[in-house]
């Protein structure tokens, strides 16, 4: 019974788990590391597992621990600008607008790092995941209404920032 | 496209009011080059570009590795003859066999040390007594040996004033 769910609600979500860990430690090793050790985790308390109204949020919400435990051991680094450098495409049709365009990009990267963890994690659960409120709040072990607030907060700020970037360049 | 209804959705997202359903709308339409875009909307395409370039990003992510799962056959059930392995038994028994005539041995060394002790005391009470009966003996001799020797010494006083007496006359 336990294998059966295993198989059919945990490890179709493993890749999802994964970018879940990399968002949050900026690595790829270390958010496989992380992976493993979440399904590990989920497999030791397969007992919890019929019980759980949302296996996904649960397997979520042992990553997100797993990860910020690492992230505090650690004193972990963050990947920051340089380490992304390697990332930007190589073909540029306009290398002007590119720039410009790389640049806003990268302020706007470093202003949500900026951002508290759980706002950020907020935010991406929402806008990049698609996740609904329930789901968010599973994860993060929230009330629907403080998801709520926190992330009206969240985007707020996100606001205020691009509005500096807009308008003073900050 | 009308802008109006976006920028009323753009205003609830801000809000936090939006549903999931709205939010896709806004990430499609700012997916799209628009460029005759209104003010309002300009502030939010940093922001949308930035969800979809890191999207883009997750998915060149490489794959987690498959998680190997061993398909597990129940095991068949064989029934053994009781009779089958005849050593096994043989074996039980022999070792059940040693292990009794082993301890049969060590309760017979028992029995013969605890009485070779037993002997061994009775003969030293023995040895004691007959120590004990000596000394009363020999200390009875050497008290009538003490009577004796006043007696001679007072004996040998009046020899030795009779001798004087006797070398001074």
């Amino acid at each position: 019974m336990s294998l059966d769910l295993f198989l059919n609600q945990v490890v179709p979500v493993r890749q999802k788990l994964f970018r879940f860990a990399y968002r949050l430690l900026g690595n790829e090793e270390d958010a496989q590391d992380i992976t493993q050790d979440a399904l590990m985790k989920v497999w030791s308390q397969q007992e919890k597992m019929p019980e759980l109204q949302n296996m996904e949020a649960w397997c979520m919400r042992i990553t997100r621990n797993l990860a910020l435990d690492k992230i505090k051991s650690r004193k972990y680094r963050l990947a920051d600008e340089l380490d992304r450098a390697g990332e930007v495409p190589a073909a540029q049709h306009n290398p002007h607008a590119m720039a410009e365009k790389n640049d806003v990009m990268g302020k706007v990267r470093q202003m949500i790092h900026e951002l508290p963890e759980k706002y950020r994690t907020l935010i991406q659960l929402r806008d990049m995941d698609g996740y609904s409120y329930q789901e968010i709040a599973d994860i993060l072990e929230l009330d629907m209404n403080d998801v709520k607030v926190n992330l009206h907060r969240a985007r707020k700020a996100v606001r205020e920032k691009l509005q500096n970037i807009q308008v003073y360049g900050l | 496209m009308d802008y109006n209804q976006i920028i009323a959705i753009l205003d609830r997202y801000w809000e936090g009011e939006t549903s999931l359903e709205e939010e896709a709308l806004l990430r499609r339409f700012f997916s799209e080059p628009h460029p005759d875009m209104p003010e309002p909307l300009q502030e939010a395409v940093p922001l949308f570009g930035y969800f979809q370039e890191e999207i883009a990003n997750e998915a060149a992510l490489p794959d987690m590795p498959e998680i190997p799962v061993v398909a597990t056959s129940s095991a068949r059930v064989v029934r053994l003859s009781p009779f089958r392995h005849w050593m096994k038994y043989a074996a039980v028994l022999l070792m059940a066999i040693g292990m009794g005539y082993a301890m049969k041995q060590y309760q017979q060394r028992e029995v013969k040390a605890s009485l070779a002790e037993i002997q061994q005391q009775k003969l030293e009470a023995e040895t004691r007594m007959a120590y004990l009966e000596t000394k009363k003996a020999l200390e009875l001799l050497a008290k009538n040996l003490n009577k004796g020797t006043t007696q001679m010494q007072k004996l040998s006083y009046f020899n030795d004033a009779t001798g004087i007496i006797t070398g001074t006359n």
